[in-house]
């Protein structure tokens, strides 16, 4: 709760600093989300402030939501901290960027420690909205302004169907509380045919929300058209919102319904890695890539829906979310550095990176091994967590997911090969300014430390 | 103290990839050495109450994942065999130019720590770590300063067997979610999980994929003389040399422990296997003109015969595939640096093109002969004693099979005297007239490869007393 205040009153600053000044914009904005950050580490590792953690059983602050809080943060931070470069261009709106974004992590808090359903549905607009203007924030640019309608018309047709759902289950179980929910359905043998519909269209409007297949394809335009820095936050700040959502509400509303749910959400997650990953291994626009992998890393993520009940399953997916952010805003981070100044976002930008900067050929090599799940890296504890986690329910879907991880080592290792072993290089001059540099070592840095000690992480919560 | 292994290289190879010194060359060659002498103390501790050098802290206390080490007989000669053969690599790939040196020197470090890692861990976690970690440095290396087509070819190579180590990884994860509890990785409490019948078969399975791409056992063999030949020799060296070891010892120390229950059902196959793949090999071996690619498949034919003397499972199969993994080592290490020297001064691998090296340098003709014996094994070199062990212990298995893989004598005189004597005999051409002799820092690698292939030979008790106790105890602890 004191990192939403503190979030939501910086948001408000930087709205009305922009309006006069644009140099102490990026350092107000960092400072907010920093203190931010402290008061989550506050409340999760220390003492914590002991007041506001829960609001009229609307929503309620533990340390899962903490923990997850500190992610977003986290997440958001870097890419604040990558924003002196990636919004350089911008012009009169820059306080507005700021303010949406701080706005949008709002949105992912209440996601996070909603234990009503109209508070998940307030934290999913609130997080979305500031998006549909961001991703269309480059008004001269037709490809945004593609991106920015679809995701909006998406969105607004995924929020309906969830609507939907939430209504016929308030229709089955009379009430928004995720508690009361759970006790209307006991151990679910007495399912009425309204609650199980209302289920399935929750189900479809979240697997919306978190780009599942087969409702993800409007991932990669909205992905490719977007502003990079836009992009890599709807990537990982939004990805886990929704799937810390997607895990809260089943865990505490519908877990006795376990035996309904489970199957349908085990194919969404089957098809989801099948899918994304062959199809990322036709793509050659850099962006493109990462929307597939993206999409690739919800199906795994989905594991960790499928193993509620199971020992780990929240740790799991807090660790994978955050070593897979790092890793996404690494990469990200390196490609504006690349792409931005050559206009190229092709792999073919990335050719013979590794002599002329080293540095972010190195960081970039490491975050593709990390999402591809190489050990000893970060990446393949948070793959290793979710699978073990998955593993007793769904046998299948492991060795499936297993396989899936090896189909991705070939689209990752594309970059590798055009930074380390082309033999010809890219025309393009490659620039490493301040900010993008710090980000991008402090992301290396975590990710170094996940990967010497995943327990600083996996038993926290 | 078996923590050393690991550090020295993993630091030594940070400051050579992040500081990027000069003369990475000295370092890389004492961090080398420095292990070797920690290797040279090693053999001097007791291995006859279990593991020694123990070290242990918990790494993810919650999983019951724990970096923990340890020796016994059994790891020490793999140490003995990476820590040896590591500064010979080094000094052989002196002499040529690498653009960015401290990066290759770097990666070869990186390996050799992972390597060590391989070798010494016991927890069942930390050793799919450092396997897979392995891979990564090689990786790297063959595909920056690999030849012709290399992009490709190391892509299969990396992708064949990070497939195969995931369906260990699914393995090791059904047993870990076995033990009782909170979950072990320890491998003292993998070894006491009773699996059911049916899923001891997939997880036998599961571990043999991932140790017989990498052995290369037949049919899984196919990455191999392509990924070989185009790498350069340094990274020959590690693959074959130190690298395909991992997966011999991983079924010593792991796939047969863990697993023993499916033996009975699975290892008929995979044992015919490993003896067809000999038979196989050695056929392709002997219609070879390119050498380098010869000596790729007589790899495969002698490390089927190791894989086969493992498998079989009683003393003289286990204690020969063990003291054969290092002789093999040092003699295909011995037999790409010579690849390496004939390539770069006659600028060609073609068998056609050379001949009459004799008479032009007569101590790289000697050198040459004395390795190429080691691996026919002939009495009192090396790979004598390696491969009597390992027929003795296949014909106590089967007898036919014995019959069968005993064939790798006659087939291993057949290629390699025929390219030994196509490379160093007959009529002299113009391109090997000027062949010049081995230069001094040459003739020490080679001299001591070659003094190792007769130490050995003559004396097998010093390697044999160490593994005895250790191969005893593991037999003990796992009976079929």
């Amino acid at each position: 709760m004191t990192a939403l205040l503190i979030l939501f009153i910086t948001a408000i600053v930087v709205l009305f600093v922009g309006l006069t000044n644009r140099k102490w914009l990026q350092p107000l904005a960092l400072l907010g989300t920093l203190l931010a950050l402290g008061a989550t580490g506050y409340d999760l590792l220390g003492p914590g402030f002991g007041w506001g953690n829960e609001y009229a059983s609307m929503f309620r602050f533990m340390p899962f939501a903490h923990a997850f809080s500190g992610v977003a943060i986290l997440a958001t931070a870097l890419i604040i901290g990558l924003s002196g470069w990636g919004f350089r261009n911008l012009n009169a709106t820059l306080g507005d960027h700021y303010g949406l974004i701080l706005f949008s992590l709002c949105g992912a808090l209440v996601m996070f420690s909603f234990t009503n359903m109209t508070m998940l549905f307030l934290g999913i607009e609130i997080l979305s909205i500031p998006l549909y203007v961001l991703a269309g924030s480059r008004r001269d640019d037709p490809a945004g302004n593609e991106a920015a309608l679809k995701y909006f018309l998406m969105g607004a047709f995924a929020t309906g169907i969830l609507l939907f759902g939430m209504t016929l289950v308030y229709g089955a179980t009379a009430s928004f509380d995720l508690a009361s929910i759970s006790r209307a359905i006991g151990n679910g043998d007495q399912m009425s045919g309204m609650l199980k519909v209302g289920i399935l269209l929750m189900i479809v409007g979240l697997s919306f929300k978190v780009s599942a297949v087969p409702f993800h394809f409007w991932a990669p335009d909205v992905y490719q058209g977007s502003p990079n820095l836009i992009t890599a936050f709807m990537a990982t700040v939004v990805k886990t919102a929704g799937f810390a959502a997607f895990y809260r509400l089943f865990a505490i509303a519908f877990p006795g319904a376990e035996a309904f749910w489970s199957l349908p959400i085990a194919m969404i997650a089957a098809l989801t890695m099948t899918l994304a990953n062959t199809t990322a291994l036709f793509q050659k626009d850099f962006k493109r890539m990462m929307a597939y992998s993206s999409i690739s890393h919800a199906g795994y993520l989905l594991l960790a829906v499928l193993a509620i009940g199971s020992t780990g399953a929240d740790q799991a997916l807090l660790f994978y979310s955050l070593t897979y952010s790092l890793a996404t805003i690494c990469a990200f981070g390196v490609y504006i550095a690349v792409a931005e100044p050559s206009g190229d976002g092709t792999f073919a930008a990335f050719n013979g990176l590794s002599k002329k900067q080293p540095l972010l050929a190195a960081v970039l090599a490491l975050s593709m091994l990390s999402l591809a799940g190489i050990p000893p890296l970060a990446g393949f504890f948070g793959k290793y967590f979710l699978f073990t986690a998955a593993f007793a329910k769904y046998p299948w879907l492991i060795v499936l997911a297993v396989i899936n991880s090896a189909i991705s080592i070939y689209y990752y290792f594309k970059i590798i090969i055009a930074m380390y072993f082309s033999r010809e290089e890219s025309a393009g001059e490659v620039v490493l300014p301040m900010g993008v540099r710090w980000a991008v070592m402090l992301g290396l840095l975590l990710i170094a430390l996940l990967t010497l000690a995943p327990g600083s992480v996996y038993g926290l919560i | 103290m078996s923590l050393i292994f690991i550090l020295i290289p993993f630091i030594a190879s940070a400051i050579l990839l992040l500081l990027r010194p000069g003369g990475s060359r000295s370092i890389a060659l004492f961090a080398a050495l420095a292990n070797l002498a920690a290797t040279a103390y090693c053999l001097c501790c007791d291995y006859s109450q279990g593991m020694n050098c123990t070290y242990s802290v918990p790494w993810v206390a919650s999983a019951g994942i724990s970096f923990s080490l340890g020796m016994d007989g059994i790891t020490l000669i793999m140490l003995v065999l990476t820590n040896l053969l590591t500064p010979l690599i080094i000094v052989s790939s002196w002499g040529r130019r690498f653009d960015n040196e401290p990066r290759y020197y770097g990666l070869l470090l990186l390996m050799l720590g992972a390597l060590n890692g391989v070798f010494l861990a016991q927890d069942g976690l930390l050793f799919y770590v450092f396997y897979e970690l392995a891979l990564i440095p090689i990786y790297f290396i063959c595909a920056i300063w690999g030849g012709q087509d290399r992009i490709r070819v190391t892509l299969k190579f990396f992708i064949y067997t990070f497939v195969g180590s995931l369906f260990m990884l699914v393995a090791l994860l059904w047993v870990y979610l076995q033990t009782p509890g909170n979950h072990s990785f320890a491998w003292a409490d993998l070894v006491a999980v009773q699996l059911s019948p049916a899923a001891a078969n997939w997880v036998l399975l599961g571990f043999f994929l991932a140790f017989a791409v990498k052995m290369p056992v037949f049919p899984l063999h196919t990455w191999q003389p392509d990924t070989y030949v185009t790498s350069p020799t340094g990274g020959t060296m590690l693959l074959s040399g130190i690298m395909l070891k991992m997966g011999a010892y991983g079924m010593i120390r792991w796939m047969i422990p863990l697993a023993p229950e499916a033996m009975h059902i699975l290892n008929p196959i995979f044992i015919s296997l490993a003896v067809f793949g000999i038979i196989y090999a050695s056929i392709i071996a002997v219609k070879q003109s390119d050498i380098k690619r010869l000596v790729a498949y007589s790899s495969i034919a002698h490390v089927g015969l190791i894989a086969a003397g493992i498998l079989a499972w009683n003393k003289a199969g286990v204690q020969g595939g063990i003291i054969q993994m290092l002789n093999h080592g040092i003699n295909v290490v011995g037999l790409f640096f010579i690849v390496d020297l004939l390539e770069r001064r006659l600028g060609t691998r073609s068998l056609a093109d050379m001949g009459g090296i004799a008479k032009s340098a007569p101590k790289f003709a000697a050198l040459f002969m004395i390795i190429v014996l080691g691996s026919l094994a002939v009495p009192l070199t090396n790979g004598f004693p390696g491969e009597f062990l390992l027929l003795n212990g296949i014909w106590n298995y089967n007898f036919w099979l014995g019959v069968l893989a005993g064939l790798t004598i006659i087939f291993g005189a057949v290629y390699m005297l025929r390219a030994y004597g196509l490379v160093v005999f007959g009529e002299t051409k113009t391109e090997t007239a000027n062949f010049e002799d081995v230069n001094s820092r040459e003739f020490l690698v080679l001299g001591i490869i070659a003094g190792l292939v007769l130490v050995l030979g003559f004396f097998p008790q010093s390697v044999l007393g160490l593994t005895e106790e250790s191969v005893e105890r593991i037999l003990r602890a796992v009976q079929l």
